[in-house]
């Protein structure tokens, strides 16, 4: 299924979109995680990928970032086929488990994953730090930190390369309402500076912050746009009636809306 | 290969074990210990005297005078301790039980002058244990009949081409707890490790950087290495050296250290150690990929461990095992490490022995095989 992309602007960049996705497959047994998803988005914007649990969100993030392979198709990052161990330097991921380590000292754990990204500048590892705020516990061991907390070390361990694209897998869950305000700013202050950032989650108010969005469902991109033009197509204002309509599951049937049930799988 | 990226794996391994100081134990503390109490064990049960009484079921005249002249042979041995009031085998069957006594010469009723038959009674519970009374006792009846004939027997004496044939079990079973406590800890401790990063997520993440499968397996080899080396250092400057300490007041004089005698060099020793760690790390890395659980590691003890202690030539030599049994024994790593060990340690070869660049030779190639195996299926998702 393909979905023409709805993005208007930096299409003067005749560059390479910073993820692509053509024909993209990957089959456990008989079912189908990501179900021949087509995907070209540019750089320097903050897209959302946003469907239920088992939508083939995490299964995608881990085709584009090489973690897994293919079953058919192909994924591309910055104009790069994946996987590609040395692209990596430019990909920055962070994993919905935490995935630190507990025995270790915040900066232990940020410091390790910087070097094998090949990030020896302790200045820039002390200012993800400080963004995520953490930079008054170095020592502390990650076993000792809040949730919260883990999950801020675990996104400063994304970031303290500055990567160009990065795959955020559910980075808010756990994080209190301040801080995720914080945590959005800098996602956009790091589109602006150039980066393109993947962000998946199942909650429908962060959907907003985000550029683009993609709707996902049984791997499948339902649709794509900016949350305000989805909202148009779907004829209704507010996004979770958007996705409902495009899942073929219209709540709250707009106008123009097809035979219900129609395509839901 | 980036040296930087494995040294940043490497630092990250010796980080962790820092912070926690039960792996450390369970690494430095618990070998020590066991090789403590086995030298203990060993070296005490050796110099038991054995009680011995002997009876006679025979209405024989003859059998009294056997009777006396075996209790004068007997107690003329300083490992033995013949008790002189029991007469009557029923009382005597009772004193084994009792564990009053060790061991019974029994003349059986059917004892005659020209077929003099003689048992030799113990308990039965641990024939094996019970047995090592046995020689002493033989040795003073031969005497005693060779006495009677008066004629004398040859004296026989044991030598071995290496080593000396009163080496205590300490001696001989050294070599092979060096060798098997390195192998079983460090398997434990990888396994653990690496099956951590799998279900903690950090594998996932490591996968994600532009680390490559073999810089993890050599950052994890040296990591592990490091620890296994200096495990290996302890170990041996414990089982090789002896410390004294003299009585004082209450407390009686003990020694810190076995003392095991060594003839070879012990750095061979240590570099046969050594690379069968390095085989245990990749191993342990490898057997992740197939549990889920710390206990599911646990679960391999069984199945990787103790086969190893019953063939590798722990017990038995191999040549002695069932037929079926010897190939397997002669894939298994700690196989060639135990007989590299006993090469250098008891006959003393050194890095010009064919058998011990055999036994290295081999040793590299079963843990190259293994970091192969592990390089190949770190990739591999969760069991």
């Amino acid at each position: 299924m393909t979905v023409a992309s709805s993005s208007t602007t930096t299409s003067a960049t005749p560059a390479a979109p910073a993820v692509e996705a053509v024909a993209l497959r990957k089959a456990f047994g008989a079912i189908n995680a990501v179900d021949g998803i087509d995907l070209s988005l540019p750089a320097g914007r903050i897209y959302g990928m946003l469907g239920p649990n088992g939508s083939g969100k995490t299964t995608l993030i881990r085709l584009l970032t090489g973690l897994t392979s293919a079953t058919s198709g192909q994924a591309r990052v910055l104009g790069v086929a994946m996987p590609s161990r040395t692209n990596l330097a430019r990909i920055g991921y962070m994993t919905q488990a935490d995935g630190i380590y507990p025995e270790l000292s915040v900066w232990e754990n940020l410091s390790f994953f910087a070097a094998l990204y090949g990030q020896r500048d302790r200045a820039e590892i002390v200012r993800t730090l400080e963004l995520v705020e953490l930079d008054r516990r170095l020592g502390t061991p990650a076993l000792q930190l809040s949730g919260g907390m883990r999950r801020r070390l675990s996104l400063a361990c994304a970031l303290a390369h500055r990567p160009t694209v990065i795959f955020l897998d559910e980075p808010t869950v756990g994080v209190d309402p301040a801080l995720r305000v914080q945590f959005w700013d800098h996602f956009h202050r790091l589109a602006a500076d150039g980066a393109t950032l993947l962000v998946s989650s199942h909650v429908m108010d962060e959907a907003d912050r985000c550029d683009e969005l993609l709707f996902m469902r049984d791997g499948h991109v339902l649709a794509q746009g900016t949350p305000a033009d989805l909202r148009v197509r779907a004829g209704t204002d507010n996004l979770e009636s958007a996705f409902l309509h495009f899942a073929g599951l219209s709540a709250s049937p707009p106008a123009a809306a097809g035979p219900t049930g129609e395509a839901a799988r | 290969m980036s040296a930087l990226r494995v040294a940043a794996v490497v630092r990250r391994i010796i980080a962790q074990f820092r912070r926690d100081p039960r792996s450390l134990a369970l690494l430095f503390a618990a070998p020590l210990a066991i090789i403590a109490l086995l030298g203990w064990v060993l070296s005490s049960s050796g110099a038991a005297t054995a009680r011995v009484a002997i009876v006679s079921e025979s209405s024989q005249p003859a059998s009294a005078a056997v009777v006396s002249r075996l209790t004068a042979a007997l107690q003329g041995q300083p490992t033995v301790v013949v008790n002189t009031d029991v007469h009557d085998a029923a009382t005597a069957r009772q004193m084994l039980k009792d564990k009053q006594l060790d061991l019974v010469v029994d003349i059986p009723a059917d004892f005659t002058v020209q077929s003099p038959k003689l048992q030799l009674v113990t308990l039965g519970l641990n024939p094996t244990g019970e047995a090592s009374v046995i020689p002493n006792v033989q040795q003073a009846l031969f005497k005693a009949v060779a006495g009677n004939l008066g004629a004398a027997l040859p004296s026989i004496e044991r030598s071995t081409v290496y080593g000396s044939p009163d080496a205590t079990t300490v001696d001989t079973l050294a070599p092979v707890v060096v060798g098997f406590f390195v192998y079983f800890f460090v398997f434990i401790l990888t396994g653990i490790s690496f099956l951590r990063e799998r279900i903690g997520g950090t594998l996932e993440r490591l996968l994600a950087t532009p680390v490559s499968r073999a810089e993890i397996v050599l950052g994890y080899s040296l990591g592990f290495g490091f620890f296994a080396t200096l495990q290996v250092a302890a170990v041996l400057a414990f089982v090789l050296g002896r410390f004294d300490i003299p009585a004082l007041g209450p407390v009686p004089a003990f020694a810190i250290g076995l003392g095991v005698h060594t003839a070879g060099n012990p750095l061979i020793s240590y570099l046969l150690v050594l690379v069968l760690g390095l085989g245990a790390v990749s191993l342990g890395i490898f057997l992740s990929t197939f549990a889920r659980t710390e206990l599911q590691i646990l679960q391999f003890i069984p199945i990787v461990i103790v086969p190893q202690a019953l063939l590798s030539g722990f017990f038995w030599p191999i040549d002695q095992l069932p037929s079926l049994l010897q190939p397997v024994a002669r894939v298994l790593p700690v196989t060639y490490a135990i007989d590299g060990l006993r090469q250098v340690m008891i006959a003393g070869a050194d890095l010009t022995s064919g058998q011990v660049l055999f036994d290295l030779a081999v040793l590299t190639g079963i843990a190259a095989v293994f970091m192969v195996l592990a390089a190949a299926t770190i990739r591999r998702e969760v069991a």
